[in-house]
């Protein structure tokens, strides 16, 4: 009987444990990511307290007076609970523009000079505020030149990737999957051998192959380059997907009077789907994220990689904006990747997300 | 760097273990119509850039054949340096993200209450592009970062005491920069193995317990030698991708305080491209850094047995 009780214990110790091991690994992961996107919520103010707030404010308070050169305008301190001066200004339009670059609050002048009218009445006046929680995201583009353009640019070089890659990749696949031929084997080694030499490697003879038949700094350039390894990561998926699928049923098919192509189009694609958009979404996730190709291939379009590899370089002074940016490239990727998912769980044969 | 997955199963093995009553055998064309548009594809994207650098490597700056190159880039340009920390880092982040790596897959493969929800989790550094990631350590590592305001709300750090991660030793940044990878890398290498582990039988290892064996021995006599293939895969693809780190290095450290082997072909390339002979340079560390990709990957490749497998497979 004690014993029995003592397993029973000892089982629901080491059950314990495991959830605490686990939940521990979990956090690791999460916070770096957690910080990021709290980081990008935040107001230029906040962005520089030590330390950093752990969760963004979406208000504040403040308190208006009358103070030596103008108005005084003091901002309530969650964590020293006592209001801190901000701003000591005659000039409410300043006052105005202050607080929307600095605390990331919209406050019209009409509204602050309703404010201070109030103050012939009564020597202090207190209002609250809500944060504009997508300042960062907002001044991101408007102080970044070109970023909705390369944008744009960025999404029709994942596009093209995968028609390039898909197209070409998935013919190869096929070929690969259902017949035998001279130089298979070579071939097969050649796929693994293009990724080894660096991408970087390629980009700088493709400035000059480009500029020869007009694509330097066009997106179609781009996804030439960027198709050289997702062709070949295309045609392993492909070529397994299609072994799959039972060469029977295209015979049938082909016994009642379809055509080849018919066939192709009617019964093998849409059985190969789930591969397709694995293929697809490899594609798209590397044309997506690419830097050093498209730093080298592009000279006036750049890329929204490169946009956003820029600001972050550079953003010794704007950490806020950098994590703005930061999260504006995971966007595309975690949508793609959610909108394609069951598609690749099918593919994973059960590794369900 | 996001990593790309193969799934395990077609990498090494797979395209030769066909049934070979599935396969065509005519002699038409239609297969050489199909694998047309690669193969061109490839000489002209692929073979002309590749021949075009190895060219330039070996050209002068007044375009005659030159070792030139390869000599200023062995002697003058700190190349044991950056081949020294490159291989630093691969070495020692392959090992710790495998072994991690293989811990998580084995633990979600057990499916737990609760594994869905944790493999999600664990999936989330896969969804974060390079840039994303420098932007989350960039912002983390600086003196105010949220990384040290995070261990002074934990109570590792008084107020006022700070941490200066970017400034350490050396030795201590390449394994700030190892601890990184880490964690950026683990998810789509667990992926891989988790894939090969719910693919194995589970015969086998029922046997292994029948048989008297613990859950360890099991582990080490059974599912590792059945994993072997997939480990393979996940292992190459993470050696190819790891003596090409340079953007998060470079983001956080700036140019030339940590000399990496690909950091250097940038370097040339973008940052003293006013030099006259900075894109021979470049071009010398392309090559240099392929062939050394190429070499470790062969290498592990035949170290590990692979060529065996794919040889016990194909007969």
């Amino acid at each position: 009987m004690k014993k029995m009780w003592e397993s029973t214990v000892s089982k629901f110790a080491k059950k314990t444990l495991f959830y605490i091991l686990i939940t521990g690994i979990g956090i690791i992961i999460i916070t770096p990511l957690y910080f990021l996107v709290s980081l990008s919520f935040l107001s230029s103010r906040e962005a520089y307290q030590y330390p950093l707030p752990l969760v963004p404010a979406i208000s504040s308070e403040f308190k208006l007076e009358k103070g030596d050169k103008g108005y005084l305008l003091s901002i309530y301190e969650k964590g020293d609970r006592e209001y801190q001066t901000m701003i000591d200004t005659k000039n409410i339009e300043k006052m105005s523009r202050y607080m929307k670059l600095q605390l990331s609050v919209d406050v019209s002048v009409e509204k602050l000079e309703n404010y201070i009218s109030k103050l012939d009445q009564q020597n202090e006046v207190y209002f609250k505020s809500y944060k504009g929680l997508l300042h960062n995201y907002k001044t991101f583009f408007a102080i970044t030149r070109d970023a909705i353009p390369a944008l744009i640019r960025s999404l029709q070089v994942a596009g093209l990737t995968i028609l390039i890659s898909l197209s070409i990749g998935g013919m190869a696949g096929y070929a690969f999957a259902r017949y035998i031929f001279i130089g298979k084997n070579a071939l097969k080694v050649s796929v693994l051998f293009v990724r080894v030499f660096p991408a970087v490697a390629i980009a700088m003879p493709m400035v000059i192959i480009l500029a020869t038949i007009g694509f330097y700094d066009k997106p179609i350039g781009l996804s030439l380059v960027y198709s050289v390894g997702t062709i070949a990561l295309t045609i392993w998926i492909t070529a397994s997907i299609f072994l799959g699928i039972p060469v029977e049923l295209e015979e049938v098919a082909q016994i009642f009077g379809a055509t080849k192509l018919r066939t192709f189009i009617n019964i093998t694609i849409p059985l190969a789907l789930p591969g397709l958009a694995a293929c697809a979404m490899f594609a798209f996730i590397g044309a997506w994220n690419e830097t050093v190709s498209a730093i080298i291939l592009t000279q006036f379009n750049p890329t929204f990689a490169v946009v956003v590899y820029q600001s972050v370089l550079g953003a010794v002074d704007q950490v806020n904006l950098a994590a703005a940016g930061g999260i504006l490239m995971a966007i595309p990727m975690v949508l793609f990747t959610l909108f394609i998912r069951k598609y690749i769980n099918q593919m994973w044969g059960g590794v369900k997300i | 760097m996001t990593e790309i997955i193969i799934p395990p199963s077609n990498l090494l093995k797979g395209v030769d273990t066909i049934n070979l009553s599935n396969l065509k055998k005519n002699k038409n064309w239609t297969p050489y119509l199909l694998i047309a548009p690669t193969v061109i594809y490839y000489i002209f994207f692929w073979l002309n850039p590749v021949i075009t650098s190895i060219y330039s490597s070996f050209k002068g700056v007044d375009g005659s054949f030159t070792l030139q190159n390869y000599i200023n880039v062995f002697t003058t340009t700190s190349f044991g340096e950056a081949f020294g920390n490159t291989a630093f880092i691969a070495g020692i982040s392959i090992v710790i993200e495998f072994f991690i790596a293989l811990a998580l897959a084995l633990l979600i493969n057990k499916k737990f209450k609760g594994s869905a929800i944790f493999l999600f989790i664990a999936m989330v550094p896969m969804a974060i592009p390079a840039v994303g990631a420098a932007a989350i350590w960039k912002t983390g590592l600086t003196t105010y970062g949220w990384m040290n305001s995070l261990l002074y709300y934990l109570g590792f750090l008084e107020k006022g005491e700070k941490l200066l991660f970017l400034s350490g030793s050396k030795f201590s940044i390449l394994w700030l920069i190892i601890i990184i990878d880490t964690w950026q890398v683990i998810p789509s290498m667990m992926i891989i193995l988790l894939a090969g582990l719910q693919n194995l039988s589970k015969e086998a290892k029922e046997a292994g317990y029948i048989f008297g064996g613990n859950g360890l021995t099991v582990l080490r006599q059974i599912t590792i030698p059945m994993l072997k293939p997939t480990i393979i895969t996940a292992v190459i693809l993470r050696l190819i991708s790891a003596i090409q780190i340079w953007l998060i290095v470079v983001i956080l450290f700036g140019f030339d305080r940590i000399p990496l082997l690909l950091e250097r072909v940038i370097y040339y390339k973008e940052e003293l491209s006013r030099l006259d002979n900075s894109y021979q340079i470049a071009s010398t560390y392309a090559v240099i850094t392929s062939i050394i990709v190429t070499i470790a990957a062969v290498v592990y490749l035949k170290v590990s047995g692979a060529f065996d497998i794919s040889k016990k497979e194909v007969v």
